[in-house]
């Protein structure tokens, strides 16, 4: 029988990485002066399980690597090797070598430069791995065999077992252990040779002689000495045999009892390659689409039995939708996780001391959400780092503690997920930003004061800040048209509040799930358009009471608050809607951020899971819309980006 | 009948992989433990004819489960699963009941020899 190894190559990395994850966050906590005892084993276990996970895949190099981490780890667990800053450094180097020899490992026994250089850290300043069994497997010919004379310590009474271990034999000194003791079992080994220690510790399979006093048979020796296993050969010698009396032996049966086998199952755990999950997703987003249409149909047609049927049929595809979601979601810290490191290493750099917090670490998104979102975050974390939080002295002389502080939070929202990346840095320096966006031409010369979305807005250009010099002064704003364009071909959002001297927030709001949103289906003349709820308050009738014209614009007032008013018609550049039609129209109150806005729409058609069907050309057009669906009776309607009406106004 | 197996291992790649090996051998897997703890909790729950052990598991190492369960039942029959460098935890394992090891890289047919030598 074989075992494909390829078909364990992708788990290999998915479970490495795992390790790797826990191996980071206990380094983290070490540093940060936690009790060493818990993270240490830790570390030394997720490193041991790396070493035999590579090793099973044949990665002899990444083996090699762990192994040597492994003996390193386990002096200090041992408290043999002391755990000072340097060889912290080194841990966190290896642990980073350790990542990319996990990423490339293939069979080629090669180790990284990255591996060399992280193990020469590592022998600098814990003197390396004293004694290196690896590889183990060493296949010494018989004649490498060291030849047993029966010597000294082998005369006396007793037969004796002469024993030639299998030139495989893996761990030969446990297998001459296991042997003896086997033998044991049958009378008493007086002696061995050569001595038990020695034969213990032996790292290459050898030859072995002991004498056994005992009674048993020849056949039962033999027996008893194959039975340890790896044996090439065994003899028994019985010229020297003295007589004994025969032992007495009572042999206690065990409890004869029926053993009971529960038929409970422990809760078992199935990997799947994400693909697969998102191909079921789609079948289900056709199957919600289908369930549509047949609602539709079957809604006129008065057979009491056949309504029966279908809406059992609808609420199983709505149970079979929630429970595919489930399957989807995972909690924000599997990505997360990964970044108190980040942050700590772009701290050390930049020299900038900071206090990095991690909140809402529960909250749940879809996978492939999740997986997106990442390099956003690590873009913000970076900035902030990088631009926002100031130096430690700096800071002192503006009376701010030492520390900065930098938080990454998610929070539920509604139907929205809110990832908010928030420091107490110096805040974006709006005079420059200005002054750049002056000199290309984004603002009117005269423009001195600029809002918090004015501002967004402008470092989100793209290319407005990619001039090093520029990305140095505006304090922020490399990378942020990445993120900005990300969170929209998401379905979602970013939301920028700075305050000078204070710091900086910048939030992304992301729809829970990818694939099947919530939306509000209204109709524009004879065009029917989707509003996920991602960015949806509330729904209002048209009315004069609350529809008031100010300076020539019509606003809502809603609650004491003002708010400007869009028309469906104009955004869609549809023309006006006649005038008999205008008062039945009705009103979406929609929002980003602190800011709200009223829509105003022909009609409301109600509110419909649809399946979003991602189009390239969204992005490079007209930025209003983000994708496109297939409404209930088979007719296409384009997804609004809700957030990007705001950014006309 | 075919004989069962409770497989104990801190990584599911290696529980996957023993799992796949015995069951291609006719033995049914009827439990998996990610600690030591684990691991004793259900070899009494399922009492079956092979356990596999890692040794390296958080929440008591498998050395003490063996141990545990060998007091538990005299006759269990426990395969160590060990890695490279461990020789003296090996013999560890086997002075605290365990009655053969595997060293990984597993090669299935190691595996199965080992598993006939155990329950033979």
């Amino acid at each position: 029988m074989s075992l494909d190894p390829s078909r364990y190559a992708e788990l290999f990395r998915t479970e490495s990485r795992e390790q790797l994850t826990a191996i980071n966050r206990a380094l983290l906590s070490l540093e940060e002066g936690a009790d060493p005892a818990e993270p240490v084993s830790v570390v030394f276990r997720a490193v041991h399980t790396v070493k035999g996970m590579s090793a099973t895949m044949g990665y002899h190099a990444v083996a090699e690597f762990a192994h040597e981490l492994e003996s390193v780890l386990d002096r200090v667990r041992r408290g043999d090797q002391l755990l000072a800053p340097d060889l912290m450094d080194a841990l966190f180097a290896s642990a980073d070598a350790l990542e990319s020899a996990i990423d490339a490992a293939s069979e080629q026994a090669v180790q990284t430069p990255a591996m060399i250089g992280a193990l020469q850290r590592l022998r600098d300043v814990a003197g390396g791995s004293a004694t290196s069994e690896f590889p183990a497997v060493q296949l010494g010919g018989p004649g490498a065999l060291a030849e047993v004379a029966a010597s000294d310590p082998l005369d006396g009474p007793g037969v004796i077992v002469r024993v030639r271990q299998a030139a495989d034999t893996v761990l030969p000194g446990v297998r001459a252990f296991m042997t003896i003791q086997r033998v044991r079992a049958l009378g008493d080994v007086a002696a061995t040779h050569p001595p038990v220690e020695l034969l213990q510790a032996a790292s290459e399979p050898m030859a072995f002689a002991m004498r056994v006093v005992t009674t048993a048979s020849v056949d039962e020796i033999e027996g008893a000495v194959r039975s340890a296993g790896d044996i090439a050969f065994v003899e028994v010698d019985v010229t020297g045999r003295t007589r004994h009396e025969p032992r007495t032996t009572l042999e206690v049966a065990p409890d004869g009892g029926e053993v009971s086998r529960p038929s409970a199952r422990p809760t078992r755990h199935v990997r799947i390659d994400l693909a697969r999950l998102d191909a079921l997703m789609n079948l289900i987003g056709e199957l919600v689409i289908t369930r549509g249409r047949l609602l539709q149909l079957t809604a006129t047609n008065g057979d009491p039995a056949l309504d029966e049927s279908m809406q059992m049929a609808a609420r199983l595809v709505s149970d079979l939708q929630t429970e595919i979601m489930t399957m989807r979601m995972v909690p924000v810290w599997q990505v997360f996780d990964r970044f108190p490191r980040l942050v700590r290493d772009a701290a050390r750099q930049l020299n900038k001391d900071v206090n990095f917090v991690v909140e809402g670490k529960e909250i749940e998104l879809d996978r492939s959400l999740l997986d997106e979102i990442g390099e956003p975050i690590v873009h913000l974390l970076r900035n902030a780092i990088g631009h926002g939080i100031e130096s430690p002295a700096v800071r002192v002389a503006a009376g701010k503690p030492r520390s900065g502080r930098l938080v990454l939070s998610a929070a539920r929202d509604r139907a929205a997920v809110l990832i908010k990346v928030s420091d107490d840095g110096r805040g974006i320096d709006r005079t420059r930003v200005l002054a750049r966006a002056r000199s290309l031409g984004l603002v009117e010369e005269s423009t001195r004061e600029v809002d918090d979305d004015t501002l967004f807005r402008l470092i989100a250009q793209p290319g407005f800040s990619t001039a090093d010099e520029v990305s140095d002064l505006s304090g922020r704003g490399v990378g942020i048209d990445v993120v900005q364009s990300k969170a929209r071909s998401l379905g979602g959002s970013v939301e920028l509040k700075s305050v000078p001297g204070e710091g900086t927030t910048i939030t992304i709001r992301l729809p829970v799930t990818l694939a099947i949103v919530r939306a509000l289906l209204a109709r524009s003349g004879a065009e029917r358009y989707a509003l996920p709820l991602t960015h949806v308050r509330e729904t209002l009738e048209y009315d004069d009471v609350v529809v008031q014209h100010v300076k020539g614009k019509r606003v809502l007032v809603l609650r004491d608050e003002v708010l400007p008013l869009l028309d469906l018609r104009d955004v869609v550049r549809q023309g006006a809607a006649p005038n008999a039609a205008q008062a039945n129209r009705e009103i979406v109150v929609i929002e980003r951020g602190e800011r709200r806005s009223g829509l105003v729409v022909d009609e409301l058609i109600g509110q419909q899971d649809i399946v979003v069907k991602q189009f390239d050309a969204a992005r490079d057009g007209l930025a209003l819309f983000s994708g496109a669906t297939i409404l209930a009776d088979g007719a296409p309607a384009l997804i609004m980006d809700v957030g990007s009406l705001f950014e006309g106004s | 009948m075919a004989p069962t197996v409770l497989i104990c291992d801190d990584a599911i790649f290696m529980r996957t992989m023993v799992s796949d090996i015995l069951q291609q051998a006719g033995f049914e897997v009827v439990g998996e433990a990610e600690t030591g703890a684990q691991a004793v909790e259900r070899y009494k729950q399922l009492r079956p004819d092979l356990v596999t052990m890692d040794i390296v598991m958080p929440d008591m190492g498998g050395i003490d489960a063996v141990r545990a369960i060998t007091k538990f039942d005299p006759e269990a029959k426990v395969l160590m699963c060990s890695a490279m460098g461990q020789q003296a935890l090996v013999v560890e394992a086997i002075q605290a009941g365990a009655k053969d090891f595997v060293v990984k890289p597993f090669q299935p047919s190691r595996v199965l020899e080992a598993v006939q030598r155990v329950l033979g």
